[in-house]
Formats: C-alpha cells, sequence, structure tokens
C-alpha cells in the first residue's frame, strides 16, 4: 500500500494533482477507518481534501499539519467549530493508535508530509507544477528521513510545520542547487537548471539560493554555449573542405577552409582584391576562359546592348579552344578568329574601343574585378543576352595585347 | 551581371551582400567602402575566443584567419564568427555547384566545338 502510494505521487508530478490527492484520499480514508471505526467512508466522496475531512479548508490543512492532538495552530484554534476539535480529540485519542498504526505503514509520516505539501500548495494557490516536480525527488529522498523517526511524539507537530516548509523548500533547492551544480559541469543541464530556477521565483529564498549559484556560471554557460556552437560550424566545414577532416587545430583548418574557397573563387573567376590590379587577373581561370573561348553558334543579337553597355566586348571567338591559359595565343585567336563569323564586326569594335578608350576599360575592368564576376553562367548568359561583366575576360585579352 | 546575380540567391547573407556589390557596381559607382566597411563591429562581435583550447598566439592566428576568411567571403566584414562560418559553408557550396556547372557547360561546348568542326 505504502509503496503504491509512494509511486503514484511520484510519477503524477506534473502539476496534476488530482490522482495524488485521490490516492491521498484513499490514504486518508484508510488511515480514518482504523482510527475510527464509525468514520463513514462514504462522507468523503468528494473529490477533495476538504470534503473528505468535512472541514473548511484551512483546518484540513492544520488536521494534516498536526496529525496529532497537539498544539493546534492559532488560526485554526480561533475558528474551529466543534467538528474539527471532535477531530483532533479523535486524532488524539488515537494517536497512540496512530502511532503504531504509523509503524506498519511504515512512511505514513511521509504521506502526511506529502499531504501536507500538496495541501501547503493549494492554500498557497502557487504554480507549483514545477515544484510537484521538484518535490518529488525531495520527496523521495524524504522517507529516509522520516522513517528515521517513527516514534516522534505528536507534540512534534507545530515545529513539524515550519519545519516541512523548510523541508520541501530546502528539498527544492537542493534539487535546483544540484542541478545547478551539475550545470557547472555539464551545459545541457543548463537549461533544465534554468528553468527550475524560474520556476523557484515563488519560494524567494530558493531563488536566491540557486540563482547564487547560477549568476556566476551564465556568463561561462553562454560562453561555452556559444563556442560549443562556433565548433559545430567549423565541423561543418571541415567536412565540406575536402581533406580537412584529418586536420587537427582550428588555425590550420581556417588556413584549409580559406584555400578552398580561393581556389573556387578562382576558378569561377572571382577576384575579391579592392583596388589596383591590371595585371593581377592572370589567365589561370581556366573554365571561365574556356567557356569564353567556346561557343560556337551562339545567337549574338544581344550584341548590341553588351556595345552600348559599359564594356560592351564579349566572351568572343570560336577559334581557340583549350589551352586557354596562353594569353598570347588569346590574343592571336582572338584576331584571327574575327574573320569567321557573323561576330566579325563586334571585336574590331571592341578592339577599338578598347584602344580607343583604354583607361575607360581598365576601369571598367577594376570595376568588375572587384565585382567578383561569376563567370559560368555570366558567359553562358552573355552568349545569350547581354552581360557587360563578362567583358572582363575579353578586357583581360585586350590588356594582355595592350601590354 | 546577370550570371552573378543568379548566383546570388536571395535567401543568403553573402548573396545578399554579392548583389549589393553588383549593383553598385553596375551604376558606375566604384564605393570601396564596402569593402571594409564594418571591422570594428567584427572585432567587437568576435570576442576573440574561437578554439577551445586557444592560447595567446593561437587565438591570434586564428582571429587572422578568421579575418582572411571574412575578405573572401561577400559580406563576411559584418558577420560575426558564428555567422561567418555559416555563410561561409553556404557559399563553398554556391562556388562548388557553379564550378561544376561550369565544367559540365565547358565540355559540351568543347563537344559542340568538335563536332561542327
Amino acid at each position: 500500500m505504502e509503496p503504491r502510494g509512494s509511486s503514484g505521487v511520484g510519477s503524477g508530478n506534473s502539476g496534476t494533482y488530482t490522482p495524488e490527492i485521490a490516492k491521498s484520499l484513499r490514504f486518508e480514508e484508510e488511515i480514518q477507518s482504523l482510527i475510527d471505526p464509525s468514520f463513514d467512508a462514504s462522507s468523503a466522496a468528494g473529490g477533495s481534501f476538504t470534503a473528505l475531512l468535512g472541514l473548511p479548508a484551512n483546518q484540513a490543512v492544520e488536521l494534516l499539519h498536526h496529525p496529532g492532538p497537539g498544539e493546534p495552530p492559532a488560526s485554526a484554534a480561533s475558528s474551529s467549530p466543534t467538528a474539527g476539535d471532535l477531530w483532533r480529540l479523535r486524532l488524539g485519542e488515537h494517536h497512540a493508535a496512530t502511532d503504531t498504526l504509523r509503524l506498519p505503514f511504515g512512511c505514513s509520516s511521509t504521506f502526511e508530509e506529502r499531504a501536507a505539501r500538496f495541501s501547503v500548495f493549494a492554500t498557497d494557490d502557487s504554480p507549483a507544477s514545477s515544484s510537484g516536480g521538484g518535490l518529488s525527488p525531495g520527496l523521495k529522498a524524504e522517507p529516509p528521513d522520516s522513517d528515521s523517526q517513527p516514534t516522534l511524539p505528536a507534540p512534534v507537530g507545530k515545529p513539524r510545520r515550519p519545519s516541512k516548509r523548510k523541508e520541501c523548500e530546502k528539498s527544492k533547492a537542493k534539487a535546483v542547487a544540484k542541478k545547478s551544480k551539475s550545470a557547472e559541469e555539464n551545459t545541457s543541464a543548463a537549461k533544465p537548471a534554468a528553468e527550475e530556477n524560474t520556476s523557484g521565483d515563488k519560494l524567494p529564498y530558493v531563488h536566491v539560493r540557486a540563482r547564487r549559484g547560477q549568476a556566476t556560471d551564465s556568463h561561462s554557460l553562454a560562453e561555452r554555449a556559444r563556442r560549443e556552437k562556433i565548433n559545430a560550424r567549423m565541423k561543418l566545414l571541415q567536412e565540406l573542405v575536402p581533406g580537412c577532416s584529418k586536420i587537427t587545430g582550428t588555425a590550420l583548418v581556417l588556413d584549409e577552409i580559406i584555400n578552398h574557397v580561393q581556389s573556387l573563387q578562382r576558378q569561377v573567376e572571382v577576384r575579391h582584391l579592392p583596388h589596383h590590379y591590371h595585371h593581377s587577373l592572370s589567365l589561370n581561370n581556366f573554365l571561365s576562359m574556356k567557356l569564353a573561348a567556346v561557343n560556337p553558334r551562339i545567337d549574338f543579337s544581344g550584341l548590341d546592348h553588351i556595345l552600348s553597355a559599359e564594356c560592351g566586348p564579349l566572351a568572343v571567338d570560336s577559334g581557340c579552344g583549350g589551352g586557354a591559359s596562353d594569353p598570347t595565343m588569346w590574343a592571336s585567336d582572338t584576331a584571327a578568329s574575327t574573320g569567321g563569323i557573323r561576330r566579325m564586326p563586334a571585336p574590331p569594335q571592341i578592339w577599338h574601343l578598347d584602344l580607343v578608350h583604354p583607361q575607360q576599360s581598365s576601369t571598367v575592368w577594376e570595376n568588375n574585378g572587384a565585382a567578383h564576376p561569376h563567370f559560368l553562367l555570366s558567359t553562358a548568359t552573355s552568349l545569350v543576352g547581354y552581360d557587360p561583366a563578362s567583358s572582363v575576360i575579353l578586357n583581360s585579352n585586350q590588356l594582355k595585347t595592350e601590354l | 551581371m546577370a550570371a552573378e546575380m543568379g548566383l546570388a540567391r536571395s535567401s543568403r547573407h553573402w548573396s545578399r551582400a554579392l548583389r549589393r556589390r553588383l549593383l553598385l557596381l553596375r551604376r558606375g559607382t566604384a564605393s570601396d567602402g564596402c569593402g571594409c566597411q564594418n571591422e570594428a563591429l567584427t572585432s567587437s562581435k568576435e570576442g576573440g575566443d574561437l578554439g577551445v583550447g586557444a592560447n595567446e598566439e593561437e587565438a591570434v592566428e586564428v582571429e587572422a584567419r578568421v579575418r582572411a576568411l571574412q575578405r573572401l567571403v561577400p559580406g563576411g566584414e559584418e558577420l560575426g564568427t558564428e555567422r561567418l562560418f555559416e555563410e561561409t559553408a553556404d557559399y563553398i557550396e554556391a562556388l562548388q555547384v557553379q564550378v561544376s556547372a561550369m565544367r559540365t557547360l565547358a565540355c559540351l561546348l568543347d563537344e559542340l566545338r568538335e563536332k561542327r568542326g
């Protein structure tokens, strides 16, 4: 019976007291029936403690707090009807019986404490859902404490009440403190500890206690969380960059990442250098040059737009293909290929443009370089449509020829 | 430019920054401020504690690399370290996609050219 009751109380700790209360009601009934055989259990059909006891709430609380006939608290004494007195008397009469009854129960005092806590919270009207949750570990810890005092005389009732309060608060603080301490070692417990802390707002000194434990930790916790986030991102990057997972050490890994980004950008012909680089755009961007080189039969109706734009010249020439890395070849090929296609007029014009306005082209080129043109789709679309930015390729050619 | 805009999908910080840069350049306003605008902001955000086991010199090294990465990634100047890494990952992915697409296109065009000629 007792273990059933304790387990029931322990399991239903998330703020719904009705199952626990129901079980404790049954306990009350049994105890009462034991204490007073004439007690009518049917009168306890009500769903609350007070209905069970047939007493107003505060007196029920008092009774729970002081199961013995000991000193009833002043408030209860002031407003106690005869029924309450009778009840207390009954309890007093059978005090010895209750004591003896307690022994076989083993933990009935714990039941009373539990009931007291529930009633405490019921009267306090606090959102004791998490408190109940915090209590259940405390409650489970309590049985040994109370078991150690089986023959506690009844008059301990009065000090019991404040002690019970302290106990429950202490247990709660213990739970919170334990959690905050474990949070020191383990950031994953930080959030539950924080929640526990915020839920303990109702009891002031518990709040203070936990806060003290956590105040110094909050910074380090935040720091640790941040660092872990950053390390997680670093791991992601390591996976992205080939060959990075073997490298240990933040700086080296970052080195690899930077190299990878730079190589990719170079392949797509992207430049992030701010200002001066007339010659820095070395033609090792195979892909863009290749694409520029290879555009056989693509419509150039958009040429007009291109020419009218800042730096009109398109990626040109069908003639030269692969070895685009050779600038001189480029130049010669572009020159040579002009004869081949209907685009013929374009390059000469472009050349002309370039020669006439070298500065303009160079500035444009600088601008474009700073713009980090991404050339894949740029070349493709430039072939199809208009794209002034793609001119960088031809500009580079032209610059080379100029040089 | 249109292609660069194509790369600059809108859902990412770096792509937005890239687009902004492109638009600025297209309009001809060569604003060099975009290159190094919010360094101070970034330094304040970083706080200097990157690696778990970072000593003083290592932290400085790591910091330097983070700054370099910021310069590489478009729009990275303004980002904190954590966000920077996120953007870098996405940027790397996008670049890789672009590179592979370019390679494919180049191969195709090569084939076309060879067929033609």
